[in-house]
């Protein structure tokens, strides 16, 4: 009966060192934290992008989906500065030219949207269809 | 990289203020509330660049998304109606059936992205083993390398400097080419932005235009500036 259980009892312990393995490494984030947040952020601005009917609405989840990219590859930059490498500082110079293409988008976008605004009167996405057949 | 004490503390908190208000961000209904909610989810997004060691480009994200994109937002959101959504009787998300395949598809990408990071960083960690205690000694090597301010009461960082180094010494030609981008894009937004009597007035429309709008607004003959 004993032989039976032992199986499930190291399943279960098991189970156990990895709960503590996992609040170890809640105490201690490393750079795989940085990735799931990077990761959760962006998935949250695709699902603006793809759900919200204003157009304001959806440049700023693209923005979201911007900076979670740009948390990446800040991360990666301290990774990459801990283990060594050529040029560390690679990854925080990208995030320099991500964050000016996204202002260069921003403001040519908003741009966009007032022109649009002007002469549709709306800001919905579905009802801009001037090109829909 | 490891993370510990208060370090790790507000790794967390800043982690999930920004994650939920991006959630809000995508959520709220006036979108006035959205851009605040952005600004507060950037934000802690810069906390966590300082966390990572980027003092400069959580510098840089406050002055230039903060200070700046999102005033130009708010200012955008002044300048287009958005009274409907503001008193609720218009539906601020997309029909039923396209918002459901749409979260269908974010929970398989968010399935997908964290099986990979899962993946991927236990290989960079067959490679690069670190553990806790190299890391706090890795830590400290460093900090006491760090120079004392003028006042001996902090110490001071030189990664600033070595952003601006490598910025020059790798990415001067992208640098330079990034100016001309964002001088396109001040004068693409100012052209776009202008309104019927701006363009009249700057001989920019075309006559059939001119001969449909004249209609509307007689004034815009008078606009025109006389070629001599």
């Amino acid at each position: 009966m004993l032989n039976f259980f032992t199986p499930a009892l190291v399943l279960l312990l098991q189970e156990g060192g990895r709960i503590a393995q996992m609040k170890q490494s809640a105490l201690n984030p490393d750079l795989s934290k940085f990735l799931v947040i990077g990761a959760l952020l962006f998935i949250i601005g695709v699902a603006g992008v793809l759900t919200r009917r204003n157009i304001i609405v959806i440049f700023m989840s693209i923005e979201l989906i911007l900076n979670a990219a740009n948390l990446n590859f800040i991360a990666f930059s301290r990774y990459l500065q801990e283990t060594g490498s050529a040029n560390a500082l690679a990854g925080q110079i990208f995030t320099v030219f991500v964050i000016v293409v996204a202002a260069a988008e921003a403001a040519i976008g908003l741009g966009i949207v007032i022109a649009l605004y002007r002469n549709k009167e709306t800001i919905w996405v579905d009802e801009i269809d001037l090109l829909k057949w | 990289m490891t993370l510990s004490g208060y370090e790790a503390l507000f790794f967390w908190i800043f982690a999930l203020a920004a994650i939920f208000a991006g959630l809000l961000t995508v959520m709220a209904r006036n979108a006035v509330h959205s851009a605040l909610f952005l600004i507060s989810s950037l934000v802690s997004v810069a906390a966590l660049f300082v966390l990572a060691r980027a003092e400069f480009i959580a510098g840089v994200q406050i002055l230039v998304y903060v200070g700046g994109v999102m005033v130009l937002f708010l200012f955008v959101i002044m300048l287009v109606n958005v009274g409907a959504e503001e008193r609720g009787h218009e539906e601020i998300f997309n029909n039923q059936r396209q918002v459901a395949a749409s979260l269908i598809f974010c929970l398989l990408l968010v399935g997908g992205v964290l099986y990979a990071v899962n993946k991927g960083y236990a290989g960079l960690q067959r490679l690069h083993p670190t553990t806790a205690d190299t890391a706090a000694q890795q830590q400290s090597a460093r900090e006491s390398s760090y120079a004392t301010s003028a006042t001996a009461a902090s110490k001071i960082t030189k990664d600033a400097e070595g952003v601006g180094n490598s910025l020059y010494r790798y990415a001067s030609l992208p640098f330079e080419i990034a100016s001309v981008l964002l001088l396109v894009a001040i004068i693409g937004s100012v052209m776009l932005a202008r309104t019927l009597r701006q363009e009249a007035s700057a001989d920019d429309l075309g006559p059939e235009v001119l001969k449909v709008e004249i209609v509307n607004d007689p004034e815009l003959a008078n606009l025109e500036p006389q070629s001599e």
